[in-house]
């Protein structure tokens, strides 16, 4: 970043303010591949795990790649229906997913459009966000012992929309507003209710919104352990606590481990690359509107 | 001789006349099956270690038994370090998630007076189990079963920490002339851990880095039970008994824990890390010339059933047929964890639950369990010992067997009192607090602190009862 | 927030049910307070009752018992120091994310072919589950089974050794790791979108000029994106706070207690030793803590945009 000139200061650069010169072209190519690689390697290291005969996995010193590809694990799973566990986080992520996003965007169409409760209730909302999982878990399970909802689809997805709510909440608002407010007047003129306005002019323009918000809503339901390992026992262990379920004492079953991340990960990858766009805005609290 | 066959068949018939079962010659196995066939349909939730124990249900003894009485088994694999708390969570949720438990036997008595565990002593007599769990070894059947006086478990498996040495190392004339001339005394088995000093010191200076004296499981969740051993055999005792007060942090504790630490020097770089899985892989790849592990290795360093599919991750046996058995240094192995099969008393399914236990645990298809090569149950009855189906499965198999009988008869129990987990918990920090590097006195003390805070908590007098309880049994501290 | 004000007066001024239009927006956003209360003050309720009695695993004495549980907590030194460990580790790993994600977002701010991949490849670590990623990084770290210590060896031309997750000298480094290669990416792509919506026009004015790199983005850039950044910040201060999955997987607060957080603590104490009172107790210590932190961080970072 040194030497300066008069000539370079008259170049105006067509993407930005770092010039060409500072950082070449090859240099950054080849620093963004290294970079890439040193963050995909675990990733990788841990998936190749699921290929592997059990002794590349536990060769010591480690072997980088299986001499070939074999799908054991993957049947090993289905037959001891481990992959069970990847339903039960389909079924408590995701009717959760829809709860928090339908009561959370009605509530964000109420602050949004309606101010109600002031910008207070809204802070209030999103401040249960921030409050430590565990600390939430610990009275939420002596509630729940004394109500049966352990090991209950209810208790896990009512946790999971509870938890989930302040983030569509807030999300929405933002999305919400962002809609010009013309549509619904005139609806509303046209005689429509407020329901109808909401489901069918509301929901609609916010679709974008709607969808990139649940794919995060998910996510952190997918992704979540600690609510989990307390709340789950048999009937409704979800994926990431059957991961930890192969960290036995005798045997580390490495190959299971990376079985089980692929087929809880390989959805999320998706679903992320399928959102990009709004990938921004979600994890920021909707502090760039991306 | 030849009397003794009806003779003995006579008196199982008298028992079983007298128990007020239907005296007809079947095995407490085909009792508990007849028994369970009315369940048919049903699912039972079954807790075990996860891991490689848990192969036994999932491979064998379940599909087996729903074969046998149409009820399915469902195993819940729990790491070992967690199947106390889940287990009494459970309890405290009162889901009835569970029905049939393992549990280690260090940890009934906690779980049996929060009133998670069924009382046995019904079904066993209902269903005729009373003679055969004598045949179970005295140290587990006479220690473990029982909790202020009812039976909540049935002691499933040997476990104990024997030590396997390399005859071929051990026995060769080069390293006996050398080891002599140089400390001064012959090679052989250790018999005191100064003794295992020696001879890790003496095979790591010549042969590191293609061979370690020896190695020693040292992870979180273990280490307290070779501590406790070893703080033993040097004569500790884990409380004062008029007080109360903590002796974990005297002297000798601090000695103990030292000289753990210093053995690492002669043990594989890296070995404060090392879970069991990592002991064993050396020890088969022949890098060891000792180490302390339960009762498995031996068979598979015999090569026995490790060309099974659950046991291929296991390194080709380098040591076939050079594998020496002996007990530990003080000849008091630590039992180290085992397993109990319970019932869980929020159980729905109590009486199946119980049917399946008393069928696993039978002598019949207890001893095919132990002989499965890939499970983790070692031989726990007499007549394991004895057999002559398990003695022919390889070479030096008598040998095996022998010296877990031994090590039955001698072994020392782990420390049970009340809240049990929390006193190991508290040593198990200060042990690899000090692996870690703190100061080893430093870290006891402060552990033998919070054992005071944890006793006063429970109450002085209670734990004080709970403990004498537990000090008396036969097994407790070796006797002199 | 005068828009909105208006756009509300605008929706009211339309003649439609009476009834329903005073009620309509309070009946939207019921059930959502409904559902945070009912996860959020029943259970708070339970807690403080339960701080005030003695519940334990070996009995349940639902007596009063004063501030038994308080004092104890203020003498328990496990405690307080699993709440500076989560503090430290908070104040070293929120600085190398935000410089590891600066370097990163600058590094893929102009165009270049791929660019979009390279991004897309970036951010999966972020979406992984922590419990997952403590868990690879935990092979990783393996010392016979792993490859950080089979490359360490290659670069050093002999066996390299290191037990990470059991000696204290290396074990907070190992998490570092884990923690830093999860959420650099999360830091990195909040900056890079910042960075892209700087107002060029202000840069291109300053490089006309004659002001350097350096200069335009300590005064132009960074001021610009600092809104953002502090709410990336604090989202990533907050996620500090609540560290477990990873602590977890890794080192369950080992060896001893040197890697123990606020939260592994609270679950060892709440669910493994059932000191359910206790934990309580602690709970609400953290809450209060916490509280005010936030409280303090929200009115600095200006979160209501």
């Amino acid at each position: 970043m040194t030497g300066e000139t008069r000539a370079d200061a008259v170049y105006v650069p067509k993407d930005w303010w770092l010039r060409r010169r500072t950082w070449t072209y090859v240099g950054r190519y080849a620093a963004a591949i290294v970079i890439t690689l040193l963050f995909l390697f675990p990733v990788y290291w841990i998936f190749i795990m699921a290929f592997k005969t059990p002794e590349e996995v536990f060769a010591s010193p480690p072997i980088w790649y299986p001499a070939q590809i074999q799908f054991k694990t993957f049947a090993v799973l289905f037959r001891d229906g481990d992959v069970g566990t990847i339903g039960n986080s389909l079924i408590t992520a995701g009717v959760s997913t829809v709860l928090a996003m339908f009561f959370g965007t009605i509530a964000a169409y109420s602050l949004a459009r309606f101010r109600t409760g002031g910008e207070n209730l809204a802070i209030w909302i999103i401040s249960q966000r921030m409050i430590p999982p565990i600390v939430i878990i610990f009275p939420v399970f002596l509630v729940y012992v004394f109500f049966g909802w352990v090991d209950t689809f209810q208790g896990l997805i009512l946790l999971y929309t509870a938890f989930n709510l302040p983030y569509v909440t807030w999300m929405m608002r933002g999305y919400i507003e962002d809609i010009p407010i013309e549509l619904e007047q005139s609806a509303l003129v046209d005689g429509w209710s407020r329901w109808q306005v909401l489901l069918r002019v509301v929901f609609p323009m916010a679709r974008a919104g709607l969808f990139a918000t649940a794919v995060f809503t998910f996510i952190f339901a997918w992704n979540d352990f600690i609510f989990a390992l307390v709340l789950t026992r048999v009937e409704i262990t979800t994926y990431p606590v059957q991961v930890t379920s192969f960290f036995g004492q005798q045997q580390t079953f490495w190959a299971k481990i990376g079985a089980m991340s692929i087929l809880g990960t390989l959805p999320i990858f998706f679903a992320v690359a399928l959102f990009q766009r709004y990938l921004v805005r979600g994890i920021s609290l909707g502090a760039i509107k991306g | 001789m030849r009397l003794k066959v009806p003779l003995a068949g006579l008196l199982a018939a008298g028992l079983l006349f007298a128990a007020g079962s239907p005296a007809t010659a079947q095995s407490a196995a085909d009792r508990a099956v007849e028994a369970a066939k009315k369940y048919a349909g049903t699912t039972l939730n079954i807790t075990w270690e996860a891991g490689l124990q848990s192969l036994d249900p999932l491979n064998f003894s379940g599909p087996m038994w729903e074969e046998l009485t149409g009820i399915k088994i469902n195993v819940i694999e729990i790491p070992i370090n967690e199947l106390f708390t889940k287990t009494l969570a459970e309890h405290r949720a009162r889901t009835g998630a569970f029905d049939m438990l393992n549990v280690v036997p260090a940890w009934m008595p906690d779980l049996a007076a929060a009133g998670a565990l069924e009382p046995l002593d019904d079904f066993i007599d209902k269903f005729g189990y009373r003679d055969e769990l004598q045949d179970i070894a005295p140290v587990y059947r006479d220690n473990q079963m029982t909790f202020r006086g009812k039976i909540y478990g049935l002691p499933d498996d040997g476990d104990v920490l024997i030590m396997y040495y390399r005859k071929d190392l051990f026995g060769d004339p080069a390293n006996q002339s050398a080891f002599k001339s140089r400390f001064g005394y012959d090679l052989a088995p250790p018999t005191t851990w100064a003794q295992f000093r020696d001879i890790s010191q003496y095979f790591t200076e010549k042969f590191a880095p293609d061979l370690y004296g020896s190695a020693m499981m040292r992870s979180a969740g273990l280490i307290h039970y070779f501590y406790e051993e070893r703080f033993r055999v040097e004569g500790g005792k884990f409380f004062d008994a008029d007080t109360m007060k903590a002796q974990i942090g005297n002297d000798i504790a601090v000695s103990v824990l030292e000289g753990m630490i210093d053995e690492h020097q002669f043990m594989p770089p890296g070995v404060e890390g090392w879970g069991p899985i990592e002991v064993l892989n050396a020890w088969l790849a022949g890098d060891l010339a000792m180490m302390g592990w339960w009762p498995p290795p031996g068979r598979w360093s015999a090569g026995y059933g490790t060309d099974t599919d659950a046991l291929s991750w296991l390194p080709k046996s380098k040591v076939a047929g050079k594998v020496g058995y002996a007990l530990p240094p003080g000849g008091t192995p630590q039992l180290a964890a085992g397993f109990l099969l319970s019932v869980s008393a929020d159980s729905k399914n109590k009486e199946a639950a119980y049917l399946f236990a008393q069928w696993l645990n039978s002598k019949e298809i207890s001893l095919k369990r132990v002989q499965l090569p890939f499970a983790l149950r070692d031989p726990f009855r007499i007549s394991h010992f004895e057999s002559a189906e398990y003695k022919a499965l390889w070479p030096a198999a008598s040998d095996y067997l022998a010296t877990l009988k031994s090590a039955a008869e001698s072994g020392l129990l782990d420390l049970s009192i009340r809240n049990t987990f929390a006193y190991e918990d508290a040593l198990t920090r200060a042990i690899t607090a000090s692996f870690g590097g703190a100061d080893p006195r430093e870290a006891l003390n402060k552990a033998a602190k919070e054992w005071d805070d944890i006793t006063k908590r429970v109450g002085v007098e209670k734990q004080r009862e709970a403990y004498l309880d537990w000090a008396s049994k036969p097994n407790a501290y070796p006797k002199r | 927030m005068t828009v909105s004000t208006k756009i509300a007066a605008g929706l009211f001024g339309k003649r439609v049910d009476a009834f329903t239009d005073r009620n309509f927006k309070y009946l939207l956003i019921a059930p959502a307070i409904f559902i945070l209360l009912l996860i959020g003050i029943f259970p708070l309720i339970n807690l403080v009752v339960a701080s005030f009695q003695d519940i334990t695993i070996l009995g349940e004495d639902k007596s009063f018992q004063g501030l038994l549980n308080y004092k104890r907590l203020f003498s328990d030194a496990r405690m307080w120091e699993s709440l500076l460990h989560t503090v430290l580790f908070m104040a070293v790993a929120l600085p190398i994310e935000l410089l590891l994600g600066t370097v990163m977002a600058l590094l893929l701010l102009e165009k270049m072919w791929g660019r979009q991949i390279f991004i897309a490849l970036l951010i999966i670590p972020t979406v992984i589950a922590p419990i997952v990623a403590g868990a690879t990084w935990r092979l990783m770290f393996d010392n016979r089974f792993g490859p950080i210590n089979q490359v360490l060896g290659w670069f050093k031309g002999e066996p390299v050794n290191i037990v990470w997750i059991v000696n204290s000298s290396y074990v907070w480094a190992a998490i570092l790791a884990t923690e830093v290669w999860q959420w650099t990416p999360f830091m990195f792509l909040i900056l890079l979108a910042g960075f892209s919506n700087v107002d060029r026009t202000q840069v291109e004015a300053a490089q006309i000029d004659g002001a350097s790199n350096l200069r335009i983005f300590f005064k132009i850039v960074i001021p610009a994106i600092r809104p953002v950044l502090a709410i990336a910040l604090l989202i990533r201060a907050l996620d500090l706070f609540r560290l477990f999955d990873i602590v977890w997987a890794l080192t369950r607060g080992g060896p001893g207690t040197m890697t123990e957080t606020i939260s592994t603590f609270t679950y060892v104490k709440g669910f493994e030793q059932f000191d359910t009172s206790y934990t309580s107790a602690v709970a609400i210590v953290v809450v209060v803590l916490l509280s005010i932190a936030v409280i303090f961080a929200l009115r600095r970072v200006e979160i209501a945009r």
